[in-house]
């Protein structure tokens, strides 16, 4: 089952479009409406609110870069027919 | 001097020996073929150099001023990382093709190899790094003076009498010249790697981050108690301070504030823009999968060497008190709490960031100063021996150029920036390649006159709104020309430009350059049309990633002279050098077709004269690289020109055009629709004519003895054949086809050597021709078809010839099975006429036949006391046997039996003669053996001339006296069977075969037969009968046989003896003639 799942995963993972949307959220995310929702003075545990937001932000989206590559590398996802990487 | 001077001044020695130390072992490693820095993970940190010391400083300055937005710059080419796997792998493909070697080429190459593009790019580039080059020796020097506590702006040096006066500044410049130049202008090939160079940017890379790592624990753990410690205690001291850090937008009206979109939109474009950045990323990729790893890699470094910029800064406010001189808190920090190694690793990390940024920057933008601004130049001039040592010095010079810039214009502005404000400055000049570098990737429209314009109009706002106002700032152009405009017009004024004002510096000229740049360049883009050299280049481009790898598009282009390798290679050499290529030709062709000059066939020519300018590429950089190759084949009087487009529609998937296919298809119909292959050959070249603009094409065929003759001919210029035609100079290429095989042609009939006169063809107004031969698969040739054209030079491309070649291929088809009919007809015509010929002889035989059995007698005469029968069987139609019987009178009757050798038809002559001459001898009285003496002398020339002869029984019977008188002639010997006897009497007479001898005497004997005696003569056709065991017939089974027949009557005796041999033998018909005549005296 979670072996499906992450099969399933990383081959959407390895469509292009899949890049571009991540790359556009990303991009959206750094601006404002959504830097807005965190721009406030205040902490959690000591820690700025936009602080967390951008570090932990930024970690995650390393991770997901991270998992993108992991599906490009992986063979089994590479074979099957909707692949449509270049 | 202090102590510290010289312990500072020790410990970056101690430590640029070690830098030197990996270059050293990395170069090494790469010469003997094992590199250290060919995986991701140095690529990784190669990117690195992004971090300069305005991170290690900068960051920490501006987090201490402006808060968190400082994270932007990181951010943002954290964001871009996801664009790479689609983005930069491309760039990094179509650069390693087409050997790129700055950003400037890479642009200029797809605008059609413009020099006036590579110049701008150029230009903007060796411009708007000054201040970022600037910014690492204002670094550096700085935080040299904080660590060795020393305060002068130069070091005096004790020279002979007096001091000399080095400025701090300079001496820094000068060791990153001398240190830029043994590792990135050591060889010209500057598409080459430079191993030595990533191995040290890269192990700075890890310097930096470990010492800022080191420092940010540091401050957070030793100094503090972590992060939510500084956090809270920060909160507690300077409550409004830390709203302001941690929000953003609050403070709008402070003149360093920078809205997060411009620091974002900006770092996102440099990460790919900067020419450092493009060098290490691009140029210096040494496997495009190590990409995949860098995406996440670079962002976890910009993550780990950014996680304690905002610690360091608190702390340092902190501890100061104030963000006053907040740029250096990294090595402050430390040094006022006591630390002074902590402050060392701080020192050696800024050192490391701003050495690694230069070197890299330098060598980049030297590459360009050379291809595209120094090159242009040196093309004008005739290629020289020397060449490759003035290019190489030249580039070194460049890296003086653009460091010393940078020193200057440290010098002019100086302290008037904050370390991060003076980076942007740069970072805005390198947006200004955006619109041009993704409309290049993606747009095809996007042509050289919008990216000149676009890229110009972009540099000059971009000079005008933050270059300007920042020499002004300083003091150095007047504060007037920032408050009241130029000569006065407030419009104008540059930080303010069209009355836009209450705008950040840097967002205001991000926003008009950006404005003036895409508009130019869609505008230009949309109203002027690409030239030829663009489109190739937007095929490239983007052509070659959306479609197929494998896709080879027909070859558009022909030299108008053929050029040998020799002289491409003497070309290559003058700029790259003997060696080098020499080494490049010979890994180029290794594998490819050359004919047995060492040349390569025409259509490889376009190819190779785009490997030379690959090759030059490598070196001096596309755009040069395409003027030289241009220049070249200039003075060799030739020069690159379109093919003739012989099919022009829109071609289909199957890299075939759609005329291609109708020729074909058309072909095909032509040699299907007859067998005449007269109207084959005349449709067929009908159809070339008609079809292709060719003017003349004849068809020659192979005859029996090999000679070509001309079995078709269509077109103009007809007349008579003969020796002296025109086309008989073209007799050298066909017997060249018809020898190898292969198609042979001239595209330019007046640009033909010495080896073959065609004077009389160009007489005739020919400019092409073509020789195919026609042939089969693994057969010989058949013949030749020629084709001729009066109008069109270059007519035979590649793919035309492979066309007219399966034309060709396809009559030879047609002419094999036309000529295998006609060999399959004369055949059976042959057969038809042989069987004809049988028959009329066969029935000429049976004629015969007839004849001869006419010439036997039917019956036996009719004599008084016997019963007389005769019978001849013959085993073919003709046979040699013969028998007779003459009735002398009443009583007498002369009977004889005789056998010609063979059963020819000569042997059935020599009957007919005997029966002639014996015919002659009825009337007269002569004995048996007389008359045998006769014959023998009579025939004896003739048997002897015809080489038969002939045995005969001759035998006169008088019924009165019932005495038989006899001679023989070596035939069998007659048999008697008589009543109550149980063997037979065997008639018998000396004598010889007739033919033998001219003269013989015959012994004449006579035997008295009584009533009931029954003689049989035979012939040995009788006796020699064999059986399936090999068995005769016999004359005991003969003498039994008549023994047991003698009571029936003569004539069923005869048959009976005819069916007893046909039992013995088991057949119907007989191996010889068997001839039987029985004599029953009654």
């Amino acid at each position: 089952m979670t072996r499906q799942l992450r099969h399933k995963l990383l081959r959407r993972l390895q469509f292009k479009e899949s890049w571009v949307i991540f790359f556009v959220v990303g991009f959206i995310m750094m601006n404002f409406p959504f830097l807005h929702i965190f721009n406030k003075p205040g902490t959690i545990f000591g820690y700025p609110f936009m602080f967390l937001y951008f570090y932990l932000g930024w970690a995650v989206s390393i991770f997901i870069i991270y998992l993108f590559t992991l599906a490009v590398g992986n063979p089994t996802a590479t074979k099957s027919p909707e692949n449509k990487q270049p | 001097m202090n102590s510290g001077f010289v312990h500072a001044a020790i410990i970056s020695a101690l430590y640029t020996v070690l830098i030197f130390l990996i270059a050293w072992y990395a170069h090494r490693r790469k010469e003997i073929g094992r590199s250290i820095v060919g995986n991701p993970y140095v690529y990784s940190l190669s990117i690195a150099v992004y971090c300069t010391s305005w991170t290690f400083y900068g960051s920490v300055g501006k987090a201490a001023t402006t808060g968190l937005d400082f994270l932007m710059i990181y951010v943002g080419p954290s964001l871009t990382a996801f664009s790479w796997f689609f983005l930069l792998r491309r760039i990094v493909q179509i650069s390693k093709e087409n050997n790129i070697t700055s950003i400037a080429d890479f642009i200029s190459l797809r605008y059609g190899k413009s020099l006036w593009l590579g110049a701008l790019v150029t230009l903007i580039s060796t411009l708007g790094i000054m201040p970022y080059i600037a910014l690492q020796i204002k670094a550096v020097s700085t935080s040299f003076y904080l660590i060795s506590g020393f305060r002068a702006n130069s070091i005096h040096i004790p020279h002979g009498g007096g001091e000399l006066s080095v400025p701090t500044g300079l001496l820094l410049a000068l060791i990153l010249s001398v240190f830029s130049i043994i590792f990135g202008a050591r060889r010209l090939a500057s598409s080459e790697r430079h191993e030595g160079l990533i191995a040290a940017v890269a192990f700075e890379s890890l310097v930096k981050l470990v010492s800022l790592l080191g420092v940010g624990i540091f401050v957070t753990y030793y100094l503090f108690d972590g992060f939510d410690d500084i956090f809270t205690r920060f909160h507690a001291v300077r409550p409004e301070l830390f709203e302001r850090l941690f929000t953003f937008g609050g403070a709008s009206n402070d003149p360093g504030y920078i809205p997060s979109f411009t620091m974002l939109f900006m770092s996102m474009a440099a990460i790919m823009l900067l020419p450092r950045q493009f060098h290490v990323m691009v140029i210096e990729n040494s496997d495009e999968k190590h990409i995949t790893k860098a995406m996440w890699l670079f962002p976890a470094y910009l993550f780990l060497i950014n996680l304690f910029v905002m610690p360091i800064a608190l702390g340092g406010i902190l501890t100061t008190g104030n963000s006053t001189g907040a740029d250096f808190f990294v090595i402050n920090v430390p040094l006022l709490s006591g630390h002074g190694t902590i402050a060392l690793l701080a020192f050696l990390g800024g050192v490391s960031a701003a050495a690694g940024m230069v070197m890299v920057e330098s060598v980049a933008i030297s590459t360009m100063l050379l291809n595209n601004i120094f090159m242009p130049v040196i093309v004008r001039f005739h290629p020289q021996p020397w060449f490759p040592y003035l290019l190489i010095n030249l580039k070194r010079l460049g890296i003086f150029l653009v460091i010393f810039l940078g020193y200057f214009y440290y010098r002019i502005v100086g302290d008037s920036y904050m370390l991060v404000n003076m980076g942007l400055i740069s970072f805005s000049a390198a947006c200004q390649f955006l619109p041009a570098m993704l409309g290049g990737l993606y747009w095809r429209r996007g042509n050289k006159t919008g990216a000149i314009t676009g890229i110009l109009f972009g540099f000059l706002t971009w000079a005008y709104t933050l270059l300007l106002p920042s020499f002004s700032k300083s003091g150095w152009l007047g504060v007037e020309l920032l408050t009241k405009g130029p000569f006065g017009i407030g419009l104008l004024k540059p930080t303010e430009l069209f009355g836009l004002s209450n705008m950040d510096l840097w967002s205001h000229s991000l926003f008009w350059s950006m404005l003036f740049n895409v508009g130019a360049y869609i505008f230009c883009s949309i109203l002027l049309r690409q030239d030829e050299p663009e489109r190739e280049q937007v095929r490239r481009f983007i052509g070659s990633y959306e479609q197929e790898r494998a896709y080879h598009p027909a070859e558009t282009k022909r030299l108008s002279k053929p050029v040998t390798i020799g002289q491409f290679v003497n070309l290559m050499a003058k700029f790259i050098g003997e060696a080098d290529a020499h080494h490049a030709i010979s890994s180029h062709l290794g594998g490819r077709e050359m004919d047995a000059d060492g040349n390569v066939p025409e259509f490889e020519l376009p190819n190779l004269k785009r490997f030379t300018e690959k090759t030059l590429a490598g070196s001096v950089g596309a755009a040069a690289a395409g003027a030289i190759v241009d220049s070249f084949l200039s003075d060799m009087g030739s020069r690159m020109e379109s093919v003739y487009d012989i099919f022009s529609s829109v071609r289909t998937s199957l890299d075939q055009s759609r005329e291609a296919l109708y020729v074909r298809l058309k072909a095909s119909e032509i040699i299907n629709r007859t067998l005449d292959l007269q109207i084959i050959m005349d449709d067929l070249l009908n159809l070339l004519l008609k079809e292709f603009k060719l003017d003349v094409a004849f068809i020659q065929l192979r005859n029996g003895n090999g000679t070509l003759t001309v079995k078709s001919y269509q077109g103009s210029n007809r007349r008579p054949m003969a020796p002296q035609h025109w086309f008989m100079e073209s007799a050298p290429y066909w017997d060249m086809a018809l020898l190898d095989r292969k198609p042979h042609f001239v595209n330019d009939t007046s640009q033909i050597g010495g080896a073959v006169n065609l004077e009389q063809t160009l007489g005739e107004g020919i400019v092409s021709c073509a020789y195919l031969p026609i042939f089969r698969e693994g057969e010989p040739s058949l013949g030749v078809l020629s084709v001729f054209s009066k109008s069109i030079t270059g007519i035979f491309t590649e793919e035309f010839i492979s066309l007219l070649c399966s034309l060709a291929g396809q009559l030879a088809q047609a002419v094999t099975i036309v000529r295998e009919m006609e060999a399959k007809e004369r055949e059976r015509n042959e057969k038809e006429l042989a069987l004809l010929k049988n028959a009329r002889v066969t029935r000429d035989m049976e004629i015969a036949q007839q004849i001869q059995i006419s010439l036997l007698p039917d019956a036996a005469p009719e004599t008084f006391g016997i019963d007389l029968a005769g019978r001849c069987i013959s085993a073919a139609h003709v046979g040699g046997d013969y028998y007779d019987f003459f009735k002398r009178d009443d009583h007498t009757i002369d009977l004889l039996i005789a056998d010609v050798s063979g059963h020819s038809v000569g042997a059935a002559l020599i009957m007919a003669e005997v029966r002639t001459l014996l015919r002659a001898q009825v009337n007269s009285a002569h004995s048996a053996s007389a008359i045998l003496q006769i014959l023998n002398s009579q025939l004896y020339d003739d048997l002897t001339r015809s080489e038969l002869f002939i045995t005969m029984f001759y035998a006169k019977y008088n019924s009165a006296t019932g005495r038989l008188s006899f001679a023989n002639a070596g035939h069998n010997r007659p048999m008697i069977s008589r009543d109550g006897e149980y063997s037979c009497v065997e008639l018998d007479a000396e004598g010889l075969i007739l033919g033998v001898k001219t003269s013989v005497i015959f012994e004449e004997r006579s035997f008295e037969l009584k009533t009931g005696d029954v003689l049989l003569f035979y012939t040995d056709g009788l006796t020699e009968a064999r059986n399936e065991r090999d068995e005769l017939f016999g004359t005991g089974r003969v003498c039994s046989l008549l023994g047991t027949l003698r009571q029936l009557p003569a004539r069923e005796i005869i048959d009976a003896f005819y069916a007893a041999v046909r039992e013995f033998t088991a057949s119907e018909t007989f191996q010889d003639d068997i001839s039987l005549v029985v004599l029953k005296i009654l």
